[in-house]
């Protein structure tokens, strides 16, 4: 296969220390580092049916060792939250390499439904579990009115329980230290959560983050359409701000640290 | 930048369906008559839309 | 540097959610919801995501403490169920079988639960005995 030989020579030529990709354990295809060591391993490359946010390991990896060199599978929205991460200097270009694989080569999972990447069309778990909260947020606003839209996103919002997965798994949140964990934002021990401020702080951060990926509304316990909810977050930022996050490497209009900038020297009034 | 993020926000409200509650305005130190115009103006308008709805279901929660 | 992945089971409640270890050289570094587990699929609530933590807790007991004159002492497991059995014993002649309690866990296994609710009425000799899942 030609992935297994592409990954096995950038390990071999060093171009990499470490492999994220896909093998087989117990039956489950989980992640797993390839290293140059146990090379032979990469004949179980996979390309999981499971999406699990490789780019965040690559970061954790990154925050042990600086200078170490990772090679990823990367999907499209891998390649997305990657150009965000170097954006915000969570990872270094010059020691990532990728391997693009096609973006979800079936209905991606039964759980990990890319599906309705298309507006109006529901992936068959959705189907079986009669959820149907692919409408794009565009049509949400057409078809319901204020009061309607309220009621709807109350009710999603009062399900939640609080298990913040929508933020451990999300590849972009690399914060150390997270709004939603703070007492005087969101009251702590409270459930269900303090409705809506929870949910629309996070809202909020993902403008100019989020890179559309899916993975919060694969692992919330609660069927929250999240997707639906940063989608229009992300409409808005490019509507107003005309910024696509993850697009390519740029700066983002989101970031505070700016060019130094240095004042001239003038005598003070007296 | 605060013009963006709050057309940001108020998008983001608008989507929640709270639209309207949010303004903002620039008025320098001089402008008294302004400041009272703005504040008289909004005040009414928020007062015409009755009071947050989030309140009601907060109170509800609260009284289990 | 090294990383690697083990599937585990959640050792929290007894729904036994499937749970992905991120182990970067030898410690756990994060907690990831098994997506392929038939049990979760790809869910979590917030004490599984955060089970790496106690793993690493400098607070977690590594070996049995016995109290002795007021202040917990390293011990070996034989002096602690010695010093148990010995205890539980005098309790029982004391003020009976019913004086004791025991309450088991679903952080241990089936077989484990058993064994703990046999002790409790055969050797004990009460039947108080409970379960911290039996809701």
């Amino acid at each position: 296969m030609d992935m297994v030989k592409a990954a096995k020579e950038l390990l071999l030529q060093d171009r990499v220390d470490i492999f994220l990709g896909y093998h087989k354990l117990d039956g489950h295809q989980i992640p797993h580092g390839f290293t140059k060591a146990r090379v032979a391993d990469l004949d179980q490359l996979e390309i999981s049916l499971n999406r699990y946010p490789l780019e965040k390991i690559a970061c954790d990896l990154a925050q042990k060792d600086p200078t170490l060199k990772i090679g990823i599978l990367a999907r499209d929205c891998s390649q997305r939250a990657l150009n965000l991460l170097y954006t915000w200097d969570q990872l270094n270009p010059e020691n990532i390499e990728t391997l693009t694989v096609n973006c979800c080569p079936s209905s991606l999972s039964t759980h990990g439904d890319c599906s309705y990447l298309k507006p109006k069309t529901t992936g068959e778990y959705k189907k079986a579990h009669g959820i149907d909260y692919n409408d794009s947020p565009k049509d949400f606003m057409a078809e319901h009115d204020s009061q309607d839209r309220l009621s709807r996103w109350m009710y999603e919002f009062q399900k939640c329980i609080k298990c913040y997965g929508c933020r451990n798994v999300c590849p972009v949140c690399f914060c150390k230290e997270c709004s939603l964990e703070h007492p005087n934002l969101v009251e702590p021990g409270v459930l269900p959560a303090e409705v809506p401020i929870f949910h629309l702080i996070r809202a909020t951060h993902m403008a100019g983050r989020c890179i559309d990926c899916g993975l919060c509304e694969d692992a919330c316990p609660a069927h929250i359409p999240l997707r639906m909810l940063y989608r229009e977050v992300n409409d808005a930022v490019s509507d107003i701000f005309g910024y696509v996050p993850g697009d390519h490497i740029e700066k983002s209009p989101f970031s505070i640290i700016g060019k130094t900038v240095e004042l001239t020297p003038a005598p003070m009034d007296v | 930048m605060t013009l963006k993020r709050i057309a940001f926000v108020q998008e983001l409200l608008k989507f929640m369906g709270l639209e309207g509650r949010l303004h903002l305005e620039w008025i320098s130190s001089a402008e008294a008559q302004k400041y009272v115009d703005v504040v008289t103006k909004f005040t009414e308008k928020i007062r015409n839309m009755g009071p947050n709805p989030l309140r009601a279901i907060n109170e509800m929660k609260k009284a289990g | 540097m090294d990383c690697e992945f083990v599937p585990s089971v959640c050792s929290y409640c007894g729904t036994g959610c499937g749970v992905l270890f991120e182990v970067i050289d030898g410690r756990i570094n994060r907690t990831l919801p098994l997506k392929s587990h038939p049990v979760n699929q790809g869910k979590l609530c917030i004490k599984g995501w955060n089970l790496h933590e106690y793993i690493n807790s400098y607070m977690r007991l590594k070996g049995p403490l016995v109290r002795e004159n007021g202040r917990l002492e390293k011990a070996t497991w034989d002096e602690a169920v010695n010093q148990a059995a010995r205890r539980f014993t005098r309790i029982k002649e004391e003020h009976g079988p019913d004086s004791i309690g025991v309450l088991v866990s679903a952080k241990i296994t089936n077989e484990e639960n058993y064994l703990a609710q046999k002790l409790t009425r055969a050797v004990i000799g009460t039947n108080n005995v409970d379960h911290c899942a039996r809701l």
